[in-house]
């Protein structure tokens, strides 16, 4: 065959591929892995790193998820019940529907640890052959136990009462936390290695000897003495936290017929929830309105709901015998401009005072404290943190819980018993001066709160400290839906017994419930950056994600489709 | 020291020329990952011609033909008879054509291998304009659309035409509608299409071009998203021609859409109604589509 008729097959083939194009060089703008703070983290007071919390929950691997929760607080059971969950308020998804169920989901996994035994990571640190005192076992002294031991240091627990818990144990109602769940997460603290002396009240005879024997005592007795009202006949009236005491201790006689109880907090609330179960038939006094009660909105509704009256604006001033119980005289009062405190202060509306019979009065107006010496003195030589205050010297003494903290509650105890214990292990390996910067280095984001896993310079150490906002937030990946709610006793049932009143969240509510969180500024593998990114450049690495810059063109789509704000844009220098 | 765990590229290299938020590179790396490294492109003039490099570069690791703008289809075919001679009836072959070279200049070659039944898949990366060249008008472009031959006041006053209905008019054995983003839907339908061979399938692909319409190029995926969730492009399946499923829509104003875009940026209130309008109708015709199916299936199932 001639070659005009077969003439050559000429097909121009490809021989090499883009990779010569550094297309990384048309950038102007690069984006950068950087895991955030969570808003709900931050305004946590233990400092949990609650979006790495739902994470884990959502995927059903509820043991890391537990696990995250007990590195920054050994009592998830118990602030699964108790906490006033400020994470709640502060929670992103408030914007888009309602906040995620953070405090349900935190008894959920709490219960499912006790059932399922689970001890507290020990974190093998070295023993510092350090000894510390801890005057009293309330939630601040357990957590500073707890974390002291995690760090190495041994440690001596020693409490007045006969059974370990503080206020938890002696002060919030079986029906809001069962006795049993206390115990076994105290035990689990025990477990670390500290040791609990009960029935040793600790007075400055115990301090003067413990500066012998310990490297630093840690002061956390709490409020033990009930705060007065200042008015005539006060003698008469009970006092609702010794009361709760009692009612923890066996006692089940309370007055008959109408009992007024003072005050607007919880305890008010609580006395009145207790008082009802015995049979009484409780009434709050609250000296201002309704919407200035410094009590749970949800706790009121209960109280409520289970038959507690609620009577406002009116003030006792004064208390008087009378047969079969007591005279109380109310005074009416009237909202006035806020106060120093920025609360709305009540002044008498005019009116004359009324005077009223009931079978009793209890007291509910909270605690302060019981001792001088129970809160630091203004020294110079004292370091004053968020949450603790630490005198420093020869034999340091750290304060912690109620006398020491913004905020009267377990979270804050908590937060403030770890606040000390990593304050003492840097003071006893690094020397004074390094205290406050380290326990600056190993703060939550802009918050107080400090974490274990910061200090440790874990994962968690590598975030940014800023607050991912709900406008960082991709909601197209989030459709609106409904937040979970734990089911609760009829309150006809639930007054007539110290049973608990709210149950847990049902196992796939509680999956569904972790689902709905936008895990804010934490990386949780969905992998959009990866799956968008026109140029393949985005590289799934064990500690999150690498971005291949020869060839990345900074076009941003992961960052846009990053839900969680944790990839973000930064400008190239010059 | 962090660790490796998903460095994979895919069946691509690194250094497209495509712009930063390319829709079209977005849309090859879905499809390749359904459809597999046993895949052979056939490509005429279009954006992508270029993206995927230059001669004598080439930006995927599977084989690429580059075709003359008005013939992807047919050279598919001729590579698919190619295959068959040789015996291979494993590779999946196809076509990858800009909608310049399916609504326009492509159509008649897409219609003759759809009427042949021919086995390819037909794939229409839709960016509703000629981008390669400048952004020029094609009959993909939408109402209300500007571009450089439709500037200004001239602003594109005809609807885009509807490519889904003329190939459900062919009858191909399977047609889709998929959209970037929406990583799942889309590598369903190209695992599918990958599957039912031995006919013609055909997959319209919206695939935004952040160049040619105005947005950021981070926006690539939120704009490509926002089409599917205000029902301007709705997810859907025809199987025969005849037989409607509708996999997503949305009930979002268009104006969600429309308004973040410079390319509509001028249009009036009354504009956008028009466009609402006309949206509404066309997604009430998909859903009558669905529900006759639905109806001739039940009836065929008892009788």
């Amino acid at each position: 065959m001639s070659a005009w008729s077969r003439p050559p097959l000429l097909f121009p083939v490809s021989h090499t591929t883009t990779e010569a194009n550094r297309t990384g060089a048309w950038r102007f703008a690069r984006p950068v892995f950087r895991p955030k703070t969570a808003p709900c983290a931050a305004a946590c007071p233990a400092g949990i790193d609650i979006a790495r919390v739902e994470m884990f929950a959502a995927r059903g691997r509820l043991h890391e998820a537990w696990q995250t929760i007990a590195r920054e607080n050994p009592l998830p059971a118990v602030c699964g019940r108790v906490c006033f969950h400020p994470c709640e308020a502060a929670c992103n998804r408030a914007q888009l529907d309602a906040p995620i169920a953070i405090n349900a989901l935190e008894r959920y996994l709490g219960d499912a640890a006790l059932a399922a035994g689970t001890p507290l990571a020990s974190f093998d640190a070295p023993d510092l052959g350090r000894k510390v005192a801890i005057a009293g076992a309330g939630p601040a002294g357990l957590a500073a136990a707890c974390f002291l031991a995690r760090l190495g240091v041994s440690v001596e627990i020693f409490e007045a009462a006969a059974e370990p818990g503080g206020v938890l144990r002696w002060g919030i109602p079986a029906y809001r936390l069962p006795k049993a769940v206390l115990a076994r997460e105290i035990e689990r603290i025990l477990a670390l290695g500290v040791g609990l002396h009960c029935n040793r009240a600790v007075d400055q005879a115990f301090l003067a000897e413990a500066a012998g024997r310990f490297d630093a005592v840690i002061i956390g007795v709490g409020f033990s003495a009930p705060v007065r009202l200042h008015i005539p006949g006060e003698d008469r009236v009970a006092d609702g936290l010794d009361f709760l005491r009692r009612v923890q201790t066996g006692q089940t006689e309370a007055p008959r017929g109408e009992v007024a109880v003072i005050g607007g907090g919880n305890t008010a609330i609580d006395v009145a929830r207790t008082l009802l179960r015995l049979g009484a038939r409780p009434v709050i006094v609250y000296r201002r309105r309704r919407r200035d009660m410094p009590a749970f909105i949800h706790e009121i509704a209960a109280a409520e709901a289970e038959g507690v009256r609620i009577e406002t604006l009116l003030a006792p001033v004064g208390v008087a015998a009378d047969a079969g119980g007591v005279r109380l005289t109310l005074q009416p009062m009237r909202p006035d401009q806020p106060g120093g405190d920025g609360r709305v202060r009540a002044v008498p509306a005019g009116q004359a005072p009324t005077v009223r019979h009931f079978a009793a009065v209890f007291s509910g107006i909270g605690a302060e404290v019981g001792a001088f010496w129970h809160r630091p003195a203004d020294e110079a030589e004292t370091l004053r943190l968020s949450h603790c205050a630490l005198r420093l010297g020869q034999h340091p003494i750290a304060y912690v819980g109620d006398p020491v903290t913004p905020a009267n509650s377990v979270a804050d105890a908590i937060g403030s018993g770890k606040q000390a214990a990593l304050a003492l292990h840097t003071l006893f390996t690094e020397g004074p001066r390094a205290v406050a910067r380290a326990l600056q280095d190993c703060r939550v984001g802009p918050g107080p709160a400090v974490s274990l896993e910061i200090y440790q310079g874990a994962e968690r150490a590598g975030r940014a400290s800023r607050t991912v906002a709900f406008a960082d937030i991709n909601t197209d990946y989030f459709p609106v839906a409904a937040r979970r709610h734990p089911s609760a006793l009829p309150p006809g049932r639930a007054a007539a017994t110290f049973d608990e009143t709210l149950e847990a969240l049902a196992p796939g509510e509680a999956l569904a419930e972790a689902g709905r969180c936008f895990n804010c500024g934490v990386c949780n593998d969905c992998d959009n950056c990866r799956i968008f990114c026109p140029d393949q450049t985005v590289q799934a690495v064990r500690d999150g994600r690498r971005i291949d810059l020869d060839y990345c063109k900074g076009c941003g789509v992961c960052t846009v489709e990053c839900p969680r704000a944790v990839l973000e844009m930064e400008e190239e220098s010059a | 020291m962090s660790q490796a765990l998903n460095t994979d590229r895919g069946l691509t290299y690194p250094g497209n020329v495509g712009c930063p938020g390319c829709g079209a590179n977005i849309a090859v790396n879905h499809a390749l990952r359904a459809l597999g490294e046993k895949t052979i492109l056939v490509i005429p003039a279009c954006c992508y011609a270029i993206v995927s490099g230059p001669y004598p570069q080439t930006a995927l690791k599977v084989p690429i033909l580059h075709s003359a703008f008005a013939c992807s289809a047919v050279t598919a075919s001729g590579v698919r008879a190619g295959l068959d001679m040789q015996g291979d009836t494993e590779t999946t072959v196809v076509a990858w054509a800009g909608d310049g070279g399916t609504f326009d200049i492509g159509l008649q070659s897409l219609s003759g291998a759809a009427e042949r039944g021919d086995d390819i898949i037909f794939v229409c990366y839709d960016n509703e304009a000629y981008m390669n060249t400048g952004v020029q008008r094609s009959s993909s472009t939408p109402y209300g659309s500007r571009t450089t031959t439709t500037p200004g006041q001239g602003w594109k006053k005809t609807r885009k035409k509807n490519i889904m209905e003329i190939m459900a008019a062919h009858r191909v054995a399977y047609a889709a509608t998929a959209n970037i983003a929406y990583p799942d839907d889309f590598m369903r339908k190209f695992a599918r299409a990958r599957e039912a061979r031995g006919a013609t399938r055909f997959i319209h692909v919206f695939a935004s071009c952040p160049t040619g319409w105005g947005v950021a190029s981070g926006h690539a995926i939120k704009i490509a998203r926002l089409a599917t969730r205000t029902s301007v492009f709705p997810l859907y399946e025809i199987e025969n021609g005849t037989d409607y499923t509708l996999n997503a829509g949305g009930d979002l104003p268009v104006g969600d859409y429309l308004t973040v875009q410079g390319r509509f940026k001028h249009l009036a209130p009354e504009d956008l109604a028009l466009v609402q309008a006309e949206v509404d109708r066309d997604m009430a015709l998909i859903q009558e589509k669905v529900a006759a199916t639905q109806v001739r299936r039940a009836f065929f199932k008892s009788a």
